[in-house]
């Protein structure tokens, strides 16, 4: 019940070295009814993620999106923004590269999690050559028609500490770790 | 590059439409290319008794239908130097291999602030072949003139 082998597609050093097994570890991801919201101060990711051209290429095809802009260094740097752009959603391939699989966070790999929607605010674009590194706490923790939903603030800033974007980042999730159990061992854990 | 000017926006634009279809290899891409992995998205065998959104199939990742909506935004705005600041999404139908996707945006309100904050509200959406609601979103662009 191991991932895809997926190799066929890597390209990018990252994706190379990124865990694809979402399955590894999963009894040991931050379960719903678990979450600590006393915390206060931003909790790092495991990782920072240097953006290479490279990265945001990928993200840009991986969309099916051929903007020049967003996959053509050349046209981007001769155009007035001076290189390329990033897809708005690319910071979901940052967010995941720092969260990693040991720390915080790592519910977001949870085996059988549901995306319901997300909220994004963007105060400067990434650009190639950044670092970036993440700051997140958990922001919200709900039940509605018998679904249990988590959301995190995930802060996303550059070397310099200049705040590049902020996510509120949502899923509905198993809510124990013998819900998780049970979907691991592709059982339905989740009610319609 | 083309110059959209503030003045000349109304409420009520349409932005360009844009259409894909999907199948389990556009879910594996987009895995590679976002670090998603998750098996509900990227490996049948296990979905096909999981089912954790009651169907035995994959089904594409939320951040996908999103970025396809978006990309109505960035066609749009981003040859005319236009900011793209706060988004938001709802997904309200899983998406199966196989379903052709229509993504579009109407501008639906338009702030008048000052030079260089004003900004609009574009409404984004995508539907199936069938035109069933897969996904809503909502993008504010901010105009630099």
């Amino acid at each position: 019940m191991g991932s895809v082998d997926l190799e066929k597609f890597f390209e990018t050093e990252k994706q190379k070295e990124f865990d694809t097994d979402f399955f590894k570890d999963a009894e040991d991801y931050e379960v719903w009814e678990e979450i600590d919201f006393e915390t206060e101060d931003e909790i790092p990711g495991e990782r920072a993620f240097e953006i290479k051209a490279e990265d945001m290429k990928y993200y840009a095809a991986g969309v099916l999106d051929d903007n020049p802009l967003l996959t053509d260094e050349e046209y981007a740097k001769s155009s007035p923004y001076g290189g390329l752009l990033p897809h708005p959603i690319f910071h979901t391939q940052i967010i995941f590269w720092c969260i990693g699989t040991k720390g915080r966070g790592n519910w977001i790999r949870t085996p059988g999690a549901r995306n319901p929607g997300q909220y994004l605010e963007i105060y400067e674009p990434f650009r190639v050559g950044e670092t970036i590194h993440i700051g997140m706490r958990p922001h919200d923790r709900w039940i509605k028609r018998g679904k249990y939903y988590l959301s995190y603030e995930i802060n996303m800033y550059n070397q310099d500490e200049t705040k590049k974007a902020k996510a509120i980042g949502t899923l509905i999730l198993p809510k124990s770790r013998e819900d998780i159990r049970t979907f691991i061992r592709g059982l339905r854990g989740l009610d319609d | 590059m083309r110059e959209l000017k503030f003045d000349a926006v109304e409420v009520g634009d349409e932005l360009g439409a844009i259409t894909h279809v999907v199948d389990q290899e556009t879910f594996w891409k987009y895995a590679v290319a976002s670090f998603d992995y998750n098996p509900v998205h990227c490996n049948p065998d296990w979905v096909a008794t999981a089912q954790p959104f009651g169907i035995p199939e994959t089904v594409a990742h939320g951040m996908m239908t999103w970025s396809f909506m978006v990309t109505v935004a960035t066609n749009w705005a981003y040859p005319s130097m236009l900011k793209i600041t706060k988004l938001s999404s709802k997904f309200v139908r899983p998406v199966p291999a196989g379903t052709t996707m229509t993504c579009s945006g109407v501008v639906m309100e338009k702030h008048v602030i000052s030079s260089g904050k004003n900004f609009v509200v574009v409404d984004l959406k995508a539907e199936n072949q069938e035109g069933e609601l897969l996904g809503l979103g909502q993008v504010e662009v901010v105009f630099p003139d």
